[in-house]
């Protein structure tokens, strides 16, 4: 009778520590004022990337050397099961790093709208920092519905298009297409000389996982909308003219064999296909595991193809871009601490310059081509230097906190069923737009 | 029964309890909790929305598909994992030595990562793969396995069984050398076949380690996820979209900790009943024919 009590008692204990841990709002301060010796420690989340920690552990220590009062902790983020749902939970759990790298507008979006994070604009230095940076014009494309930045972008990776220049000169081309028309006419050319042979082989194009979107529509939406945001605070702002004409060189594509939705092996890299997204990071990539595609000889970096008519010049393209944040939770003396850090990384190129020569990822500023620091890297890193040259181009993800399920319909109404050949552009475009309205409301 | 004796039911059942309680009764009281709010784990203040998310995800065409996928599922990897480790059990019962080793050789894939067999199963599978190349280019055949429904799910089921036949087999090899050799023996001087020595003999005793075998495959048809989300990403078009694969998305990437959690008491609920229903048909089916 005494043991039913006794387990009725932990069973009631039980249900009550999980209600009051439900009641919890996570969103506990940080115990990390300064010390007894004065000293403000901050933790700070590097991305899952081996090389971009050793640059934040090797700054965090020069930092510390001149700054002996703050004390940088870097540890890397965890990715299980995805480096979002890690800094999710762990701001439920009260634990919360002071500063995270790797974080995406979308995702910002989320974490801004349940106040997880600081107004950066509203923190004194960052004026400085935007200033001694030389990222005023980078910056603007950055600002939230709510007029607050809280995001500094550290690298953009402005997406361009990788051609296979070995085989487009074997069909009479010395460089890429540059509008749909003439994007179609290396189709037909290729498929009438080698029919096994694609313009893109890629099996995301099929594939309705939300970023994905990024490496294809986006690319090609960006450029034949120039740039044009695809949803506005609730509204959906899409242009439906160049969407329909991006979706139409899809379904153009698929008419002319000219697409492999299939997963295949290194399809690019193989000449399976001679048209791929490419991002910076594929650069050292390509040079360690195929020493064999040489740029300007094998391959070739362009921008995404536009609509016959429109200016082929300055072309838009999305840009994979992540950046720093502050955590609400932190204190304010580590708030503060945290600024005085990041103002100290920026205030000189140099730190930018170990950035690029660690992680081949172009940093977000605008100065990057005429800035001498970097001349020397690009020189030697002549396949960067479209990159570089394209930031200004880029377009970062929508600030949309909707972002996974908008670019879920992306795919699931649009992009793949006209890839597909399961539906026409126009009602493609119509049945997406209904659906992101609706989730939108 | 006594005091002294109670008492010591309790310490040794404590340990499982404290488990039980820390890791799974908590947990399903908290996402209970969850179920019923808008709470995305990171805001200040959320709302309590009532059945709102069991509402949406009854309408969710992502859950409609988890229901319906799971059953797919069961339909093609039941079959073929009882199939599969029943033919490992008898091949490893006729070996005359090491059947030991010969069964930890089957019984490695379950230890394998499911991360790793669903990437060498991805090589073996693009459309470059020698595999492939020789089925199109000698045989005509051009199959998208991972591309069209029914390839796609029958793919998975594969892994899947393939991965878990030496660890049923495991239990059937014990279930066939639980059945006395003189019941054979006698089997033979009485004159039965073959046919009718495994139908009337080695079926009906190997029943019990068959219904164990049944019971633990269905389950774990309701808690697919690594291969499917390796391998197609719950697609073509939600075709292998699982329970797991659906809360995944909704609480990981979408960060709706909220819904997730109604699909998971939704998806817990399911199970139950029809791990219930198939048991109670299982039992019915032996009692039936005398096998338990």
């Amino acid at each position: 009778m005494k043991m039913k009590k006794v387990a009725s008692i932990v069973f009631a204990a039980s249900l009550t520590v999980a209600g009051l841990a439900a009641c919890s709002t996570g969103n506990k301060e940080q115990s990390g004022g300064a010390d007894k010796n004065g000293v403000t420690t901050i933790e700070f989340w590097a991305a899952p990337n081996p090389t971009q920690q050793v640059y934040w552990k090797e700054v965090a220590e020069e930092f510390t050397k001149e700054n002996p009062k703050i004390k940088v902790n870097v540890s890397p983020m965890k990715e299980s099961p995805t480096s979002e749902a890690s800094i999710q939970s762990a701001i439920a759990g009260g634990s919360a790093p002071t500063i995270s790298e790797n974080i995406n507008r979308g995702f910002a979006a989320q974490l801004s709208e349940s106040k997880a994070l600081v107004p950066l604009d509203e923190l004194e230095g960052w004026d400085e920092v935007k200033e001694s940076r030389n990222m005023a014009e980078t910056m603007k494309g950055w600002e939230f519905a709510d007029g607050h930045q809280y995001v500094l972008p550290i690298y953009s990776n402005a997406m361009l298009f990788g051609w296979r220049l070995d085989i487009l000169k074997e069909l009479g081309y010395n460089e890429p297409p540059k509008t749909y028309s003439e994007m179609l006419d290396v189709a037909e050319k290729l498929k009438a000389k080698y029919p096994d042979k694609y313009l893109w082989a890629k099996a995301d194009l099929a594939d309705p996982t939300a970023w994905k979107r990024w490496f294809d529509f986006f690319m090609l939406y960006d450029a034949a909308s120039n740039g044009n945001k695809f949803v506005e605070g609730t509204k959906f702002t899409g242009e439906q003219k160049a969407g329909e004409q991006v979706l139409g060189l899809m379904d153009d594509l698929r008419k002319a064999d000219a697409l492999l939705t299939r997963q295949s092996k290194d399809p690019f890299e193989s000449g399976l296909g001679i048209f791929v997204d490419v991002g910076p990071w594929t650069i050292p990539y390509w040079a360690e595991k195929f020493p064999e595609l040489k740029f300007n000889e094998t391959f070739t970096l362009a921008a995404p193809p536009v609509p016959d008519g429109v200016d082929t010049e300055n072309v838009k393209t999305f840009a994979d871009t992540k950046g720093l944040v502050i955590y609400a939770s932190a204190t304010k003396e580590q708030q503060k601490a945290a600024m005085t850090f990041i103002n100290w990384v920026y205030s000189t190129p140099d730190n930018d310059l170990k950035w690029l020569e660690k992680t081949s990822l172009p940093p977000a500023r605008d100065d990057l081509t005429t800035n001498d620091t970097f001349k020397a890297f690009f020189d030697k890193n002549p396949a960067l230097q479209p990159y570089a040259a394209a930031v200004p181009n880029g377009i970062p993800p929508m600030d949309n906190s909707k972002y996974n399920d908008i670019q879920t319909f992306i795919g699931q109404h649009a992009f793949n069923p006209v890839v597909k050949g399961e539906k026409d552009p126009k009602t493609g475009w119509k049945d997406m737009q209904k659906a992101i309205k609706e989730a939108l409301k | 029964m006594s005091t002294k004796h109670g008492r010591m039911g309790w310490l040794f059942a404590s340990p499982y309890l404290i488990y039980a309680l820390v890791f799974f009764l908590i947990p399903l009281v908290w996402s209970l909790f969850l179920s019923f709010t808008d709470w995305n784990l990171i805001s200040p203040t959320f709302t309590f929305v009532g059945l709102e998310n069991y509402m949406e995800a009854f309408r969710s065409p992502g859950v409609q598909s988890a229901f319906f996928v799971t059953f797919k599922f069961l339909a093609v990897f039941v079959p073929l994992v009882v199939a599969s480790s029943i033919i490992v059990a008898l091949i490893v019962q006729g070996l005359p030595k090491f059947k030991g080793l010969f069964l930890i050789g089957f019984f490695l894939p379950y230890l394998a990562s499911g991360v790793v067999s669903s990437f060498i199963v991805k090589g073996i599978l693009s459309y470059n793969s020698p595999v492939n190349e020789f089925l199109r280019n000698s045989l005509g055949l051009d199959i998208n396995w991972l591309g069209s429904p029914f390839a796609a799910l029958f793919v998975v089921a594969m892994i899947i069984a393939w991965k878990f036949t030496g660890y049923y087999a495991l239990i059937l090899t014990s279930g066939f050398e639980s059945i006395g050799t003189e019941i054979y023996e006698a089997a033979m001087i009485d004159g039965v076949t073959p046919w009718q020595r495994f139908w009337k003999i080695t079926f009906p005793l190997l029943y019990p380690a068959l219904f164990t075998v049944l019971i633990l495959s269905i389950g774990v048809t309701f808690g697919i996820f690594t291969e499917v989300y390796q391998l197609t990403g719950g697609g073509p078009n939600f075709a292998t979209n699982t329970w797991q694969m659906e809360i995944f998305t909704r609480a990981f990437s979408n960060l709706q900790a909220g819904y997730a959690s109604a699909i998971a008491i939704i998806a817990s609920v399911v199970t139950f009943i029809s791990v219930f229903i198939i048991r109670k048909l299982l039992e019915m089916w032996g009692k039936r024919n005398g096998w338990s």
